[in-house]
């Protein structure tokens, strides 16, 4: 209930009631919206807490040769419990290994292994990515995603 | 620059000429604080509106799904339960501002000619209100609803000749279910809403044709404007009221019980307080006069709210002058005699079992489920088959549950091929049960308990040996007494003895002699658990 400012007289018992209904119903309309935008907006911007998975034996890999892993990652959907397949590209060199996402950074493809040209490619737009995840040629614009890796005793942890 | 653009909007649209029709109406001289009823249940509607989006954005209409989301607006979603504590105290809070603007109407006259259709329209406001409380009710799908709203379609359908048509119509079946849900989930949302502001705008419209109808006895005088005179008056009772609201909604966030358990014949339902004088005036006309109470009483108080204008029609509008003295008293016998029942109501709620009480069988499926060796985690661990049991919501019903934990690798019932065996059980049945237990409470969001290895014994004890025949805390059989409160009859040496050899006090009973089957520590930890169950 409120009124342009043109037809209210700021003076006087009038221009005083005018501003504390005002300002009242402005304090109930924003707590209102304070409840309802908060529940709204909150999952918008959540932030997932990252875990690591573990995603194999490292004595399996051999140097230089990718090997593509399917990690199931379960996440909270809401009300439900999902469990999201991540295929990514264990790539090692030496004691190090590398996680690259296997999901082209161009359109979204799933990339595959190219065993004879030990190189990455996308069968969408014929991108085209080296081992370490560079972007050799073709349209995407950014390298291959890397995932945080670390070594457990034999085990390969990434995280997710 | 606001001001052309203003100007402009006003040259195309008139909406200050809208604004000043709807400002500027002129109030009889003398109209008070008791004309501020309507505005705080317009705003009480408002919030009911804002919030009811906000939780229909999370809300998922389908049994199981329905409790999980309402326990996810709960427990996860920032704020949300504040969303949800607003929009329940808001539909107590909206009967009673109903029921006080109704009165204020009935008592200063209001209804009186030509404002006969205001009161009609007014009445029917107050009829979709009553709907959408029972309907509302249902949504979050936890014991209270589920039982509630069987109460509420049983009452329908006493209804002599179309009783169960009116009830298979409410249930969209035989049975409440999916498609009740479903049906009482479209009227709270998109029916009745859209009647209800239907009905609203009549009501306004039909104000601002006739007028306030003002103080009871007209005083000379100019009238003043509704702006800013009396929406200062408005807005304070607005703040108020608004303030009280957000503060219990704060202080006594709304209340979920454990899901709706349709096998589960030992819930006593009650109604929200708004229904509890209905249901309590049930319990005077058994068998065949129920009608008399579902249908009779509350017909004619209904019939007589809509006759009213009609049935007093003098010009005499204060309530105690004259013949204006039996409506006003009729009204105050109908208020008292509303009142008593709902006390009585109150009076005989039954003691419910405390949803944090963990029973022995939730504590021993906590311990299978959970505890060191147990052979859930074969499969349900970080990285796994299957997820952690810590984040894994159950969706599913308790026979599959059942099913699952017989025989794990089969996650669907007829999974497994019929010429390959199952192999040995994991959990046997019980144990199963126990843990079934469990997950519906941790689903509940029970607070977890710490208990001590003593009490740990005999919880295991108790759901291996004595749950077929005995219940605690609402889970187990009825073959033998119930041992919620056992500790207050009997002391530790004398449940010893009747649990070591029950026929040395009841010959013929059918409860075996327990002093051989139970090691001496399952038998003190028992008996010692027993005696503190007071």
């Amino acid at each position: 209930m409120t009124t342009p400012s043109d037809t209210v007289d700021p003076s006087g018992r009038r221009g005083f009631f005018v501003r504390i209904i005002q300002t009242v119903h402005a304090a109930i309309g924003g707590t209102v919206a304070f409840v309802l935008g908060g529940a709204i907006l909150a999952p918008s911007f959540a932030k997932r807490e990252p875990s690591w998975l573990s995603a194999g034996r490292l004595d399996l890999l051999r140097e230089d040769e990718p090997l593509a892993v399917t990690l199931r990652v379960s996440r909270q959907d809401g009300y439900a419990q999902v469990v999201d397949r991540k295929v990514v590209y264990l790539v090692r060199s030496g004691q190090d290994v590398r996680a690259l996402e296997s999901t082209c950074t161009h359109l979204g493809c799933r990339t595959s292994y190219d065993r004879e040209g030990k190189r990455i490619v996308c069968p969408c737009h014929g991108g085209v990515f080296g081992l370490d995840g560079r972007v050799l040629s073709g349209p995407p614009p950014a390298p291959l995603t890397a995932l945080e890796t670390r070594i457990d005793g034999d085990q390969i942890l990434v995280q997710v | 620059m606001l001001t052309q653009l203003l100007n402009w909007i006003d040259s195309r649209t008139g909406y200050r000429g809208l604004l000043r029709h709807a400002l500027d109406e002129p109030l009889p001289k003398g109209t008070g604080w008791a004309f501020t009823t309507g505005s705080v249940l317009t705003l009480l509607i408002g919030v009911q509106f804002a919030t009811g989006v906000g939780l229909t954005m999370y809300y998922v209409p389908a049994p199981a799904l329905a409790y999980d989301s309402v326990r996810f607006i709960m427990d996860e979603l920032p704020l949300g339960w504040l969303l949800r504590g607003l929009h329940f105290w808001g539909a107590s809070f909206i009967v009673i501002a109903a029921g006080v603007h109704l009165m204020r109407v009935f008592l200063m006259g209001s209804y009186k000619a030509p404002r006969e259709v205001n009161w009609i329209t007014g009445v029917v406001l107050f009829l979709l209100i009553l709907a959408f409380s029972l309907s509302g009710y249902l949504l979050p799908w936890d014991q209270k609803a589920y039982w509630a709203t069987i109460v509420t379609i049983n009452v329908s359908a006493s209804a002599p000749v179309v009783g169960e048509y009116m009830a298979n119509i409410l249930r969209g079946g035989s049975e409440l279910g999916a498609l009740t849900l479903g049906r009482w989930y479209s009227a709270h949302v998109f029916l009745l809403p859209a009647v209800l502001v239907i009905f609203i705008v009549a009501h306004i419209a039909l104000m601002r044709k006739h007028g306030i109808s003002g103080p009871m006895t007209p005083q000379p005088g100019p009238p003043t404007a509704f702006f800013p005179w009396h929406v200062m008056k408005d807005t304070v009772m607005m703040a108020a009221v608004f303030a009280l609201l957000v503060t219990l909604a704060v202080l006594f966030p709304a209340h979920l019980d454990e899901i709706a358990n349709p096998a589960d014949a030992g819930y006593i339902p009650r109604p929200e307080w708004y229904f509890l004088s209905l249901f309590q005036l049930l319990k005077y006309f058994p068998g065949p006069l129920e009608p008399v109470a579902t249908l009779v009483i509350p017909g004619l108080i209904v019939g007589a709210l809509f006759a009213l204008p009609f049935l007093d029609r003098g010009a005499e509008r204060h309530p105690w002058r004259g013949s204006r003295r039996v409506v006003t008293l009729a009204m105050l016998a109908l208020i008292g005699g509303i009142g008593h029942l709902t006390v009585l109501g109150l009076l005989d709620m039954p003691a419910r079992y405390d949803p944090n009480d963990w029973g022995p069988q939730s504590i021993a499926g906590r311990q299978l489920a959970t505890g060191p060796d147990n052979t859930c985690q074969t499969c349900h661990v970080v990285g796994g088959p299957a997820a952690p049991l810590a984040i894994t919501r159950i969706t599913k019903d308790e026979e599959w549950l059942l099913f699952h934990m017989g025989d794990p690798v089969a996650i669907a019932p007829g999974a497994r091929p019929e010429d390959q065996p199952a192999g040995r059980p994991r959990l046997f049945r019980l144990q199963a049960q126990a843990v079934v237990s469990y997950l519906r409470r941790a689903r509940a969001g029970a607070d977890d308990v710490e208990v001590s290895p003593e009490d740990l014994t005999a919880a295991l004890t108790f759901s291996n040996m004595c749950i077929a025949c005995h219940t605690i805390a609402g889970e187990g059989g009825d073959t033998g007494p119930n041992l919620s409160l056992v500790g207050i009859r009997r002391d530790a040496a004398s449940l010893r003895s009747v649990i070591s050899d029950p026929s040395s006090e009841y010959p013929d009973t059918l409860m075996p002699a327990y002093g051989e089957r139970m090691t001496e520590e399952q038998m003190s930890a028992m008996v010692n658990y027993l005696a503190k169950r007071r």
